[in-house]
């Protein structure tokens, strides 16, 4: 239960934004909580309309040894980068 | 082919238009986002689609050129090579980037609901009107820059045939591609919904072009349209000086049409000529398409929260395309999807200036995005 608490979730809504804004952006956030994100501390989701960056920011988040999950929400995709607590512990 | 009938200009026009649309979405076909993802993340996945697509135009147009339905070759509208090549392609480059697209890329995204590619296509027209403007002074220096008066591609240069060239050209490619696909770098696995391998959107936009070349005399092009669309809005708002701009005046497009008989002719002027009936229901058949393929997906949405500085770069940069397309006398579909295929002089110029130009605009972009998030 700890765990779960601790968890900090970092949302970034590049909805609309220019290319190549969504990658450009997720890879400075990778590279700033690289740490946290590492040890579970926090998770990154992003909200994108660019069907590009669903391809794009995954390959780029798995090369730097992270777990990524892409899912199809009602208009857009939401990109989630790092563990997620809930789901490690199923 | 169909050249003397309007309608069935329009209705080719429109359908292939609609169909590239439709796959430009769906593969995210973008030509800016191509070479700026090579300079600015080494990923060069997206450009082998493209080099896929020149290639695969050059082979398809040189069977239909052997055959004899390419009557009209080289095609009309395109001149000789000059530095204006050259520099216009460059500022295209930064142009392309800046808008987050190339003036097809603009269109496709603005059918799925961008809010910043309707303002760099707001920017194109603007950027056209300016050119207007300075014509005179360019159209001088074009001419006194002029490479290669006797000669507007490769092959006529060397005085061969055009196989000569275009096959080794093409073979060469052909083993690359080969190498591609057994590397297994042509495609990639996607998690978004109703995704097509872009070297199939490559291949279908290749045939595309072709059918355009053989229905209506030239490949596939839309910027002459924009400046069209900037003169009827100018014919409108400033009539008295409209019709004092002498670019305004041009007949760039006067031909007979062999197979036909028609006889094709317009400029950027604001009548209803025969570029708009080539061009305009391209242009709007790639909205649609685009707009059907988001819709189909569920994908389809406006959203009006973009930052203040990216509608102030995509505007920048859709003036710069605007300029730039008619500076180097076509924009990157005509020269690397139609021009390049047949070794085109001012296309390679155009192709010259253009790598340079990516890399300035990702240079810019890039710090533009980040310095923001910075802050």
């Amino acid at each position: 239960m700890s765990d779960q608490q601790t968890q900090k979730l970092i949302e970034i809504d590049m909805r609309g934004q220019v290319c190549p804004a969504c990658l450009l952006v997720a890879m400075d956030k990778l590279n700033r909580h690289r740490e946290a994100l590492k040890e579970g501390q926090e998770r990154l989701c992003i909200k994108t309309d660019n069907r590009e960056a669903t391809t794009t920011i995954p390959t780029t988040a798995r090369n730097m040894g992270y777990s990524v999950t892409v899912t199809k929400m009602d208009s857009f995709y939401q990109i989630c980068v790092g563990r997620s607590v809930t789901e490690s512990r199923k | 082919m169909i050249t003397n009938s309007t309608f069935l200009m329009y209705a080719a026009g429109g359908l292939i238009g609609l169909l590239a649309g439709f796959l430009m979405h769906r593969s995210d076909y973008c030509v800016a986002g191509m070479f700026r993802d090579a300079f600015l993340f080494r990923n060069t996945f997206m450009l082998r689609s493209l080099c896929i697509q020149v290639v695969a135009t050059m082979v398809f147009f040189e069977i239909f050129r052997t055959l004899g339905l390419l009557p009209l070759y080289p095609f009309p509208l395109l001149g000789f090579a000059s530095a204006a090549n050259i520099i216009g392609g460059f500022l295209f480059g930064i142009g392309m980037v800046m808008a987050g697209g190339c003036v097809v890329g603009t269109l496709y995204k603005m059918g799925a609901g961008s809010v910043i590619s309707a303002v760099a296509f707001i920017g194109l027209l603007v950027g056209s009107a300016i050119y207007a403007e300075f014509h005179p002074l360019w159209a001088s220096f074009v001419k006194t820059t002029q490479l290669f008066p006797s000669a507007k591609t490769l092959p006529e240069l060397f005085g061969v045939n055009p196989i000569a060239l275009l096959l080794p050209v093409a073979s060469a490619s052909t083993l690359l591609f080969i190498k591609w696909h057994k590397e297994n770098t042509i495609i990639r696995p996607s998690e978004v919904k109703g995704y097509i391998q872009p070297w199939k959107t490559a291949v279908t936009l290749a045939l595309l072009a072709l059918l355009s070349y053989v229905l209506i005399g030239m490949p596939l092009g839309i910027t002459t349209t924009y400046a069209k669309i900037a003169a009827m809005i100018e014919s409108v708002v400033i009539p008295n000086h409209l019709s004092a701009v002498s670019f305004f005046q041009l007949t760039a497009l006067n031909i007979t049409h062999p197979s036909t008989g028609a006889l094709l002719q317009g400029g950027p002027g604001p009548q209803i000529d025969s570029i708009w009936v080539i061009q305009f229901p391209l242009i709007a058949g790639i909205v649609l398409g685009s707009t059907l393929s988001a819709l189909l997906l569920g994908e389809f949405s406006i959203q009006y929260k973009v930052p203040s500085m990216q509608i102030v770069m995509a505007l920048s940069g859709g003036v710069l395309l605007g300029m730039a397309s008619r500076m180097s006398a076509g924009c990157n579909v005509w020269h690397l999807m139609g021009g390049i295929p047949i070794l085109a002089l001012q296309s390679l110029l155009f192709l010259l200036g253009l790598v340079p130009g990516t890399w300035v605009g990702s240079k810019i972009v890039s710090r533009i995005i980040l310095g923001a998030v910075k802050k």
